[in-house]
Order: C-alpha cells, then structure tokens, then sequence
C-alpha cells in the first residue's frame, strides 16, 4: 500500500480550512495527478502525504507507517523513504550542484558520512548518473548559482531520483520549465516511479500534461476531492466544473502554436491527448 | 577515487592546496602569539585572578562613588554622543566624494580613498593619546580622536552602502537629466536608508564602547575610573563599573533595535513624512548632541586659534624625521609580526566560539553569554586576561577572542536566523537529522555573511590588537606606549607608521580572501 487516508481534515492555525473529509489511497507503484484550480489545497495534500503537516482530523497511513497526531518528533525513518519535488527547488545557491544531489540521501547517510562528503563528494558518480537523467551531466561541479531557473529545477529533481524513494511526491514539478522540457520531466518521473516500483503523486497546474501522463486523476476544489477517475474518463464538463473560478480558459501547457487555432475555448479532450506518448 | 577523471572532484586539489597553506601560514602565527592555554590553569596566575574576582563582591555602592559614577556615565554618553556628530559631519561629505555610488562611471576617488584609509587606519586610542598631548588630560581629546577614526569609518561604509545598492533607479535619473545629488537622494538612498541607519546606530553603540576605552589614556568618562579601579585592584568599584557599562551597551542596543524596527514600518497616508516618532527622534538627536558639547565644555574653538596651530605644528614636526635605524626597525618588525599573530589568533578563536554560541539550538542561554562578552571592551578583556596567563600577547588574543566572540556570535546568530528556510525544511522532509540540514542546507546559504562578518571583524581586531599592548599585551601598542612615555616621538612616528601600513596590509588581504572565498 502506497499511502491511506480516510476522512482526513487539516486546518491552519489560522484558522483556515485547507483539506476536508479527503478519502484517497494509492497502491504501491501508482501514478496519480492532483489538478485543480490554484488554492483548491493541492500543496496541503501533498504535505501530509509527505509528513510536513499533520491532519487535524482523520487517520492517515504512508508506507505502511501511521501518522499519529501526537507524535513529538518526526519519524526520519519515514521521511527518508519519501521524496519530494518542490515548487521552487529548495537548494542552497553557492552550494554545488553535485553536493546538492547527494543531499537526496542525506536521510540515509550517517552523520560522518554526510560530514565527509562536504570534504570531497563521496558518490560522484551517483550523482552524475542521476544528473544525466536530467540532462545536465555537464553541470556536475557548478554551482548551483550559475543555474538558470529551469537548470535548478531540474537539480532538484535530480536530487530526488538519486533518494530513489519509495513515495515520490511532486508539487508543480515543472512549473519553471518550457513545454517540451515539462513533457520530457514529467516522463522521466513517471518511468522512473514505474522502473523502481513506487508510487508517485503529482500536482500538476497543466491539466494536459496530467491526462497525457497519468493513469488516474484526482480533481481538487475548496479542499474537498471532486473526481477521482481514470484518465480516459475525465472529460471536458468535469474539468470546466473543477476550474470554474478561473474563467473559460483550461490551464494547459500551452504551446503557443495551439494558441492560434481557431476555438480559443478550451482544447478539447482530444486535442488535450495529442501530446500523448507520456503513458 | 575513481579513475575517471571526468568523475574526479576538480577544485579538490585547490581545497587541498588551500587547507595546508592556511596550516603553513597559522603555524608561525600561533608560535608568534605565544599561545599557551596552560596558563591559564597555572595555580599562581588562577589565584590572583581568584582573587580579583573575588573581590568584585560586593560591588562598591557608596553615595560618593555612586556621584562620580552617574557624572562619568553621562560623560562617556556625551563623548560619543558629540564625537559621533563631529564624524558624521566629517563623513557625510567624504562619503560622498570618495563613492562611485551615481556617477556616470563607476569611478572611485583615490584621494579620498586614501585619506579615509589613513584616518580609521590609526586606531582611536592612538588619536587620543596624542590629542592629549596637545589638548591636555579631559575629554576634548576622546571626541577629536572619535570624530576622525569613526569619521573615516563611516565615510567608507556609507560610500559602499551606496556602492552595492542597486544602481538602475539611479541611472535611469541620471539618464532623464537628474544631477548626481538628486539620483542619489531619489535613487539610491529609498533603497539603503535602513542600512545606513542602522550602521550609524551601531556606530554610535561602538562610540560609547571606545570613549570607555580612551578613558584609560586620560580622555575622561567610566574608563578613567574604570582605570583607576583596576590600577587599586579595587574589585567592588570595578565590578560596578563593568555593570554600569553592561546596562549602558544593551541600553543602547535596544534603542537600536528599536530604531531599526520603526525604520521597517511602512509609513502612514499622508502628505508629510514626519510623524510623532521621525520628529522626537530628530528632535532627540539634535538634544542630545547639544547638551553633550554643553556638558563637556570643550575649549574646541580654541583649537583655530594662531598660538595652537603653531604649538600643533611643532607637535608634529616633532616626529620627524621618523626613526628608521636598523635596531629601530628590527624590533618594529618584531612588534607588527606579534600585532598579526594576536590580531588572526583571536579573530580564529571568536570565529569558533561565537559560532558554537550562535548555534540555533542553544540560542536562548546563549543571548546573555554573548551580550556579557561584547559588552567588555577588548582593552577592558586585556586587563583581565593579562592577570590569567601573565603579560604578552596570548593575553591579548584572548581579549580579542572574548569581546569579538561576543560580536561575532551575535551577527552570526543573525546571519542563521536570516537564511531562508526552506532548503533546511527539504532536507528534513527527505529525512536528513537537524545537524545534516544545518550542514548541507543553512550553513552554506549563511556562509558568505559568515565569512565577510569574520574577515571585516579581523580588519577591526588589527587596529585593536596594535594598542592593546597600552595594558601589556605586547604588540606595537607596547612600543608605542612606552616610547610616548619616554617623550621618544621619533620612534613613535615609526611605529605609527607601520601600524598604518599594517592595516592597509590586512585590509587588502582580505579584501582578496573575501573575494578569492566568494
């Protein structure tokens, strides 16, 4: 079992109401898309999963391991088997690319271990094959100041490969990428989920990119789950409903190409499946 | 190490290169520094410190000593206060000169450079003691050797605050036919105002700190008592003088934090800046800074006077030709190498507690420890740790060590509190413990505040370590005090001199080692 929830709430100490009665479970080795307007508590739910928040109300299982709300300190145990794909990567900037790679596994290493491995990279390899995946072998020994925004991006996600962990979860994994590079990513996360069989949950703000990728889709809104269906059956009416407080538009990946055809409605789910070969 | 060399570390032999010659370079130096740390358990010398402390209990509270106390308070409160407006007036314009900040190029004044580098370059105290030779013993002496070092101070720091704020908003009125005045008015000083405000404020902290100082030299205020007390060994007025002096640092400390918070609030809707607090603030400082000139009754006007510039000029013509024999020389050089060596030592030590106290864990019990350390002055540290381990300059590493740990520690825990934290919270997510986070995650985002904390810290110890030889430390303040004493000038000069070129070296070194660590 990849992760459990039932009746799972969270609200913020300020009182916001982030996610509520959320009912979702994944088996190992599955892939699912979170999608839904901006503010709908994607982030939240992908920070319970990865332990960051607690639920304030219901009972949720990651890996096996139940996540008790009384717990003082988090389990590193679990921790080290999740591993998360940030928003923005959050990576030190004078740090090394390679010494931020090898920071993925920083849970798994001792403390003497991780030490050494400022004084001289200890698995350069590792991390040059994890960077290879990303395409920037040749940025091994830069630094991660010298990066443009998409270059660091896929750092960080380099650095989540190279954990190799049993929950992968993704927050807009590609939101500072262009089209074709974002196709490429989500690819590379989806077949590296399917290779070591582990589950991967991803929010994507692209809804094309999500049902060109993904098996199943969950539909968020005001913190509740809408829809939770496989791809093949989520079509235009539901996706208008989830994304009615943003406008007419679907947000999608976008080329600009397809920006000039003729209905500047929303693509339909046809067109949406023609960036297929993801799945 | 893999063969491949593709997949070898390339700056590792540079790391390697680096690490043995800092062992080459601080070998000598520790050797130089006559660093003995079992001094400070010799039973002799852990008796009569014993016994100093011991007698700081109970603290003298006598109506009579508690008169000179409050007078000498107010005194040091005034020589700052006055000595710091004689600077600003002094750097306003320097600054301003000196800056490429505005102009169409990015083009320094070498003259200005170079006469700011003289005037912080010779310590206060060494201002001070000669000011009073020509002043005689008070407090005029203090404010004159503040105006010109903090002048000199805060003329080059205000003219890099400008340089490395962002230039555009300036260029683009330059560019739209704004003269260099109005651009920086508009364009630089909305974006630095908090920064150079809040050095001032800090300055202004280190002013009432050195006016203590120069008090031991005769320039008046709680360093003169403060020096008698410790010549009579009398612990109990000492250990009130050292509270006094706590409570008047992290008075003013808190005033600055204050200021610099108000500074953060966002003004309120209405035509006119000034609200209650910029007016009483304003309204203070000019208060302030009257009463202060008003309270010491300085005969500062006297000082245009043709008597005293010609009793000034034979001062200083009294000083050439410097001595430059051999024997002279030999010793001077002895003198700047134990200058270095106390300087980098005690710079190293405070680098390495004052980052163990600034650790985030230990915050809280920490606070005290660090505000107790850097409330002393170095001079003040000097003559206690010269009573720990005996005269030389370990003891005046130490010193330096005690006071900047204080410094260092506090502008480190900032440094920390101040990375952003969400490369830490990823890693804790993915598993790492607390240290490992800190490690791979909040140090490396703090370490260029780290560093240029730490290097801007030397180039102030080295002006420190060369007077603190006035108290036995050894040094070139040694050399400097006695031949002062004896009325040698001649040789004095020279050890001016090499004070100076001392700190010009050091400056540039690390000028170069903040930029080669960049």
């Amino acid at each position: 079992m990849g992760f459990h929830l039932s009746g799972v709430g969270l609200t913020h100490a300020n009182g916001t109401i982030a996610l509520q009665d959320i009912v979702l479970s994944a088996a190992q080795g599955e892939c699912v898309a979170l999608i839904g307007p901006s503010g709908a508590g994607k982030t939240s739910l992908l920070s319970v999963l990865g332990t960051a928040l607690r639920p304030s109300t219901g009972r949720a299982e990651v890996l096996q391991t139940a996540l008790t709300a009384t717990a003082h300190a988090p389990n590193r145990a679990l921790r080290a088997r999740i591993g998360t794909v940030h928003q923005a990567p959050p990576i030190p900037p004078r740090q090394r690319v390679v010494t931020a790679v090898l920071a993925g596994r920083l849970g798994q290493w001792s403390a003497w271990k991780s030490f050494a491995s400022l004084v001289y990279p200890l698995d350069i390899a590792g991390a040059q094959a994890a960077l290879a995946r990303v395409q920037l072998t040749d940025k091994l020994f830069a630094r991660c100041d010298e990066l443009s925004g998409g270059q660091l991006q896929r750092v960080g996600i380099a650095r989540v490969l190279y954990q190799q962990p049993e929950l992968l979860l993704a927050d807009e994994p590609v939101s500072a990428l262009d089209p074709a590079l974002a196709l490429a990513t989500v690819r590379l996360l989806v077949q590296d989920a399917a290779a070591r069989g582990a589950t991967l949950v991803a929010s994507l703000h692209a809804v094309d990119l999500a049902l060109a990728c993904f098996a199943r889709i969950v539909g968020i809104r005001a913190g509740r789950i809408v829809f939770d269906l496989p791809a093949a059956q989520v079509d235009d009416t539901l996706l208008h409903a989830l994304y009615a407080s943003e406008g007419e538009m679907l947000p999608t990946l976008g080329p600009p190409a397809a920006s000039d055809r003729a209905p500047p409605v929303a693509a339909d789910s046809a067109a949406l499946l023609s960036i297929a070969g993801c799945r | 190490m893999p063969l491949n060399p593709a997949l070898r570390d390339p700056i590792a032999s540079r790391r390697l290169g680096g690490a043995v010659l800092a062992v080459l370079v601080l070998w000598p130096l520790l050797h130089a520094a006559q660093v003995h740390p079992g001094a400070l358990l010799d039973p002799a010398n852990l008796r009569v410190i014993g016994g100093f402390l011991a007698g700081f209990l109970p603290p003298e509270t006598g109506p009579e000593f508690r008169g000179y106390l409050a007078r000498a308070t107010l005194e040091t409160l005034a020589i700052a206060t006055a000595g710091m407006a004689l600077a600003w007036l002094l750097a306003v314009p320097l600054a301003y000169v000196a800056s490429s900040a505005g102009r169409e190029r990015r083009t320094q004044n070498p003259v200005a450079r170079g006469l700011l580098t003289i005037l912080r370059s010779i310590p206060e105290l060494v201002w001070a003691l000669l000011f009073v030779r020509v002043l005689g013993l008070g407090p005029a002496a203090g404010v004159l050797a503040l105006a010109l070092t903090y002048g000199g101070m805060l003329a080059k720091v205000y003219a890099e605050i400008l340089e490395s704020t962002d230039p555009l908003p300036a260029k683009a009125l330059r560019t739209s036919g704004a003269s260099r005045p109005v651009a920086i008015l508009y364009g630089l000083l909305p974006q630095a105002s908090k920064e150079l405000a809040s050095y001032t404020v800090y300055r202004w902290e280190c002013a009432i700190r050195a006016s203590v100082v120069m008090g031991f030299v005769g320039a008046g205020g709680l360093g003169q008592l403060m020096d008698q007390a410790m010549k009579m060994l009398n612990g109990g007025e000492a250990a009130t003088i050292l509270a006094t002096f706590m409570l008047l640092v992290l008075g003013a400390d808190a005033l600055s934090g204050w200021l610099r918070r108000a500074l953060d609030t966002p003004p309120a809707a209405r035509a006119s800046p000034w609200g209650w607090r910029s007016a009483g603030f304003v309204l203070a400082t000019a208060l302030g800074t009257v009463a202060s000139f008003q309270w010491l009754d300085m005969p500062l006007l006297a000082l245009w006077s043709g008597e005293s510039a010609r009793a000034i000029a034979d001062f200083v013509a009294s000083f050439f030709p410097l001595d430059l024999s051999a024997p002279w020389l030999r010793k001077v050089a002895l003198g700047t190498w134990e200058t270095l060596a106390m300087s980098v030592v005690g710079t190293l030590l405070a680098a390495v507690a004052g980052l163990l106290l600034a650790l985030p864990k230990m915050r809280l019990p920490c606070t005290l420890v660090l505000n107790t350390l850097r409330s002393v002055p170095e001079l003040v540290w000097a003559t206690i740790t010269v009573l720990c381990v005996g005269l030389g300059p370990f003891a005046g590493a130490l010193a330096l060590g005690l006071h900047t740990a204080g410094v260092l520690g506090r502008l480190y825990a900032e440094a920390l509190a101040n990375v952003p934290p969400s490369p830490a919270r990823g890693l804790r997510l993915a598993g790492a413990s607390g240290s490992q986070a800190f490690l791979y995650a909040t140090l490396p985002g703090a370490a260029p505040q780290l560093i240029a904390y730490t290097l801007y810290r030397w180039e102030m110890n080295i002006r420190m370590a060369a007077i603190l030889g006035f108290v036995g430390a050894g040094g070139l303040g040694q050399l400097l005090y006695f031949e002062l004493s004896l009325f040698h000038y001649a040789q004095t000069a020279t050890v001016i001199i090499a004070m100076l070129l001392l700190s010009v070296a050091v400056d540039q070194s690390s000028a170069w080692l903040r930029r080669v660590m960049r």
